[in-house]
């Protein structure tokens, strides 16, 4: 690793003011368990870290007056599975959480540094750049070892997958995201945070590099079934082959609306409108949520490699449906 | 007693308060850090390096190959590995420059300022590859190594049989992932060199030290600090990194330390070699083999290192525990131009182990027999005799494995609950069970134990006690508590009374490598005839000292006829005054009648065999594919136990890393180099997929080990993978013929039987 300089700052201006103009300038440090590998491996260099650890307003899990809730970015995953109205309300993000399973992890890594983490692509991580091009400038992906490469949205340039369990679960019950820069604070869509990059130069989110996220807000879950489902290589300490995420709202035993976001096969947390179009209006049963599942990687192509993910998408949909039906116990 | 007691592990608490000192923990004054400069290339000729010019390169120490005093090499079995790279790259990562500066940040900085430029040649990547010969690697063929082992006529052993069943197992790479990577100080002295480390054989690094700067026994000294574990991975490899510290130890004349990452470790060090094994046999139709045919090819990568003696090994156990009359066993090993492959727990059985296993489940499926049956049927008991021509004289636990593993589990009863569970509808989840059947020959293959003469001796210290002075080394298997249990006992003092000298070769005699199950069976014994010896002597003494004839030693005190007359430690120390220090060193002799023919390869391959018997129950997913294994029980003969619960900690840790070997570990290589060189891509298994283990251990003693113990190292590794791959078998119906059993393959091979079947 190389040195760095280390800054605490206690405000966000202050954090905000630290940061630069790029990654190599300064990069925001959470509980640092992806950054500083990142940096170990020489991928990313950055001459200064901003702790925000020290800023105390992105901590914390509260209730809004108008239902919704709010997470402090620096909530860390362990907080979030022990917050009783996230346990009550919110069975998918629990879900999502339960699955980044080492307890180190889940004490340090926090739910901003879940959705800013980067991708786990292994040739990104070796040094082959985020698009992973040779030096002649060929991406590696379509034609090398793509195994764990994206099924959906991978017509390129972009062939990674979004590593996040928590933003599918988030944007399935429709989250927003609170941006603080030099300009003051923003909110979006945090599905719109999310954007496959298009040039070498580009993140897979959008966040300027002299910008933190603050908060995200999760409105009220009431009236909605939600519910996670993953598909891991064994009980390993590693991300899910495949995840999907599913908020019903429901009218009795209808399905009135329904959000489907599908996760780690597409460079962006993949909302499948296929799916969430078929699922409005109908019953669940177990032939309601297959076919859902089966629409949802209608759209799917594999690389040479990862065709076997297709199958595991469309039965992570199927099972988060009946998940959430049977009231998201797990 | 001691020997069959748990006793408290000799250097348990310090390891446990954190005390224990591992070589990263080690800084010396003046030290400095070494990094190893590597080839990305898998094949091809450097043309020229060049030192960026806007750097200050004098506080760093660069060596190339022109600064090895002697001859390029690391001293093994060929002498065909260079220490650096010269001209010829003939592997990614292979090591080409050194340099050391006083800081990591340094040496990073330094390392980017680098540039090698390369000739491209077209490299050999596969044992497809090596095999066709279309490009030239190694000798005329790439063929490293051949054995042959023929007994019978197999062309008449077919013709007896009524069925001939064909299969092709292919075995993956696999990583030894010690928790410690690899680590290396050296300290240039004032007479020669000294080098501290993690390691599992000083006196393999000792030679070659000893050879890199023409030193002499003693100026050469080697020193094992607290290892992390080893599995093999640092019996041949620390060679390599202690004698690249020492290079640049030497020309600085500076301490120096090198410590590989996890991902260096992962990407330059030894694997499990990989291999393609053919079986060919001919059965009769009640279930008895009459003749087998087995080739096998293990990938040993880009040098011979230790290939020669994993592929006799694999070709030693290829047929299995099995009885067979008539058999041809053909074994090469190629080159690739990959890392070279070495040694690691079970060395070149767990791949022929699944293969027979595998080939078993297919005769048993072809004929329609029960598997547990084929199996009685054709096991190996005491009497029976070898492929390579070995009768079976003492210590077959063979059928008491196989008993207790089919008791313990409720074999039949979950096959037969499974019947009923599948006649009763299809379900989405699916159990198996499945069986596995195997053996593992304890000590260096054949001559191996008869050349090497293991030496290791016990002295008593001024205090009175016993001290072992022996170079076998405790990765974390025990090897310091079972010595001094054997002491123990051998000598009739208290297990607190007897304790380890320091691993330093100045101080201990070569007992060989810590390797092949070979530490308890051989280095015990060793160690026990030792211990006789002193006893003797030592008593002798105090018969004379008390006149008193019968006198005998018993826990600590010399007694004789019920009364006390001292303690060990007062006659010890009495001793000590009138003749000086009592030390014995005692030296391996091959038990009587014990032969091996290296010609023909037939004879006594191992004085003993250990054995073992496990049930795997899984259950399958059959949407996506995901096996969970719910339970394994096995029993495996080792001999006596000394430990039983080190015994069985080593049991069930080499059943789950051959779980891992069997379901989710896969190493992905791109050009020839690994890409998942990181936990989080090459996934072994964690405490978290630990099944529910049921471990016996069956002691079928072994009259020439100590106390009758035989080896427990590495059986363990052999019997997971083909036993999960037997349950998979029976909850899918999918036959895998290629480890591991990963979700994606698992699926390919059922949509494969799936379309077979409905095309009948
Ligand atoms: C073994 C292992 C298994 C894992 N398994 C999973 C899994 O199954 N699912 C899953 O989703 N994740 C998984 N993770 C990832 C883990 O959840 C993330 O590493 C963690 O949440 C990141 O949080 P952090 O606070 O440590 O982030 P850091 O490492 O501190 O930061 C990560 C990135 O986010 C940026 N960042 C952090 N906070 C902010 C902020 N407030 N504003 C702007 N930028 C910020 C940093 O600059 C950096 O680029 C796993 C990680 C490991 C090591």
């Amino acid at each position: 690793m190389r040195g760095f300089e280390y800054a605490s700052p206690t405000t966000k201006e202050q954090a905000v003011s630290l940061l630069g103009s790029s990654d190599d300038d300064a990069m925001a440090l959470a509980g640092g368990t992806d950054l500083l590998s990142l940096m170990k491996d020489d991928i990313v260099a950055p001459r200064r870290l901003v702790n925000l650890k020290d800023v105390a307003e992105l901590r914390g899990i509260r209730l809004l007056p108008d239902g919704s809730l709010r997470i402090g970015a620096l909530v860390t995953v362990q907080e979030l599975l022990d917050n009783a109205i996230v346990k009550r309300g919110y069975a998918s993000l629990i879900h999502a959480a339960d699955g980044i399973t080492s307890p180190q992890i889940r004490a340090m890594g926090t739910v901003g540094g879940d959705l800013c983490q980067r991708p786990r692509c292994w040739y990104y991580r070796a040094g082959f750049g985020l698009l992973a091009k040779d030096k002649d400038g060929a991406a590696l992906v379509p034609e090398g070892d793509n195994r764990y490469h994206a099924i959906l949205g991978n017509t390129g340039p972009a062939y990674f997958v979004n590593p996040s369990s928590l933003a599918p679960a988030l944007i399935a019950l429709g989250a927003k995201l609170h941006i603080f820069g030099s300009g003051g604070q923003v909110e979006m869509n945090l599905e719109n945070f999310f954007a496959a990059p298009t040039s070498a130069n580009e993140k897979e989110y959008r966040l300027k590099p002299n910008e933190i996220v603050t908060e995200i807000i999760v409105p009220s879950a009431g009236g909605w079934k939600n519910a996670t489902y993953e598909v891991r290589q064994k009980e390993s300490l590693d991300w899910p082959l495949a995840a999907a995420s599913v908020a019903l709202k429901m009218s009795g035993k209808t399905i009135e609306s329904a959000r489907v976001v599908l996760g780690h096969v597409a460079p962006v947390p993949w909302r499948s409108g296929e799916a969430q179009a078929y699922l409005a209006g109908k019953t669940i049963s177990e032939q309601v949520a297959e076919t859902a599942g089966t629409l949802a990687v209608a759209r799917a192509s594999a690389m040479s490699h990862n065709g076997y993910k297709i199958q595991l998408a469309r039965v992570a949909v199927k099972r988060a449906i009946m998940k959430a039906a049977q009231g998201g116990q797990r | 007693m001691a020997v069959g007691q748990n006793v408290l592990r000799k250097e348990g608490v310090e390891k446990l308060t954190g005390a224990a000192r591992y070589i990263d923990d080690i800084a010396l004054e003046g030290m400095l850090y070494g990094k190893t400069i590597r080839s990305p290339l898998a094949r091809g000729l450097i043309k020229s390096i060049s030192f960026d010019t806007d750097f200050d390169w004098s506080p760093i120490t660069v060596c190339d190959w022109r600064d090895i005093p002697g001859e390029n090499f690391v001293a093994l079995i060929e002498n065909d590995q260079p220490l650096l790279v010269a001209r010829d790259v003939r592997h990614a990562e292979e090591p080409i420059l050194l340099i050391a500066a006083e800081s990591r940040t340094l040496v990073e900085e330094a390392a980017s300022r680098i540039r090698i430029e390369y000739e491209e040649l077209t490299p050999v990547l596969s044992i497809e590859e090596s095999l066709d010969c279309r490009e030239i690697i190694y000798g005329d063929d790439n063929v490293f190594k051949r054995f042959l082992i023929a007994r019978g006529e197999v062309d008449e052993g077919i013709n007896q049989g009524d069925l001939i069943i064909e299969g092709c197992y292919r075995v993956p790479h696999q990583e030894q992932l010690y928790i410690e990577p690899q680590g290396m100080i050296a300290i240039p002295t004032d007479t020669g060199m000294t080098v501290l480390g993690s390691m599992q054989c000083p006196y393999y690094v000792h030679k070659a030290l000893k050879q890199l700067f023409n030193l002499s026994d003693e100026q050469a000294v080697v020193i094992q600090t607290m290892t992390g574990g080893g599995f093999g991975g640092k019996e041949e490899y620390p060679s390599m990194i202690a004698c690249h510290a020492a290079l640049l130890a030497h020309k600085a004349q500076r301490p120096v330390k090198i410590i590989y990452d996890r991902a260096e470790d992962i990407a330059a060090t030894t694997k499990r070699h990989p291999g393609v094994i053919r079986h060919r046999t001919a059965v009769t139709r009640d279930g008895r083999l009459t003749a087998s045919e087995i080739d096998i090819v293990l990938d040993g990568g880009a040098y011979v290192t230790l290939t020669p003696v994993v592929l006799s090994r694999a070709a030693i156990h290829a047929l299995g525990p099995y009885r067979c009359e008539n058999v041809r066993i053909t074994a090469r090993a190629v080159a690739t131009n990959t890392p070279p492959n070495g040694a690691f727990r079970g060395f070149g059985a767990p791949q022929v182990a699944f293969a027979y296993e595998m080939q078993m489940e297919k005769i048993a499926l072809r004929l329609g027999i029960d598997p547990l049956e084929l199996r009685r049927i054709n096991m190996l008991k005491e009497g029976d005799i070898t492929a390579t021509g070995q009768q079976l004289r003492w210590s077959v636990g063979s059928e008491d494995v196989l008993n207790a593993a089919v008791e313990r589990s409720h074999f039949r009863e979950k096959q037969e609950a499974i019947q009923i569970e599948r006649a009763s509808g299809d379900s989405r989840k699916r159990r198996g069970v499945g069986l596995s059947f195997f053996f593992h020959g304890a000590g260096f293959t054949g001559s191996g134990e008869a050349k090497m003469k293991a030496r290791a001796g016990i002295e008593i210290t001024d205090q009175g006690r016993a001290r072992v002075l022996s170079s076998s080394t405790e990765i974390g298997q025990g090897t310091q508590t079972i010595f001094c249990q054997i002491v123990a006992d051998e000598l009739g003092i208290g297990f607190d009374d007897v304790e380890i000298e320091e691993t330093d070769t100045s101080r201990v005699p070569d007992s060989g490598p810590t390797v092949a199950s070979r530490t308890c069976m051989v280095v015990g014994r060793v160690i026990q005839l030792a211990a006789r010896e002193i006893k003797e002597k030592i008593k002798r003494f105090a018969a004379e000292l008390f006149g008193a004839p019968e006198i005998d030693l018993m826990e600590g005190r010399f007694v004789e006829g019920g009364k006390v007359l001292a303690s060990f430690a007062e006659v010890a120390r009495e001793y000590a005054a009138q003749n000086g220090k009592l030390k014995v060193e005692s030296q391996y002799a091959s038990p009587m009648g014990v032969e091996w023919d290296d010609d023909s390869y037939s004879g006594d391959a191992y004085p003993a065999f250990s054995w073992g018997a496990e049930v795997a129950e899984v259950e399958v997913d059959m949407d996506t594919f995901e096996v969970s294994v719910l339970k394994i029980t096995t029993a495996q003969d080792i001999g006596r136990a000394i430990h039983p619960l080190l015994a069985a900690g080593q049991i069930e840790g080499g059943t789950l890393q051959a779980v891992g070997y069997g379901l989710t570990e896969e190493l992905v290589w791109d050009q020839g180099r690994i890409v998942n060189r990181m936990l989080t891509n090459y996934i072994i298994p964690t405490s978290m997929d630990a099944p529910d283990m049921e471990t016996v251990i069956v002691e079928k003693e072994y009259p020439h080990g100590p106390f009758g113990a035989k080896g427990v190292g590495e059986l363990p590794m052999d019997g997971a993978a083909p036993a999960i791959a037997a349950a998979v078998l029976n909850a899918t119906g999918a036959f895998v013929s290629e480890i591991p059993v990963t979700p994606e393959r698992l699926m390919m091979i059922h949509e494969g039987t799936r379309r077979e079947s409905n095309e009948d």
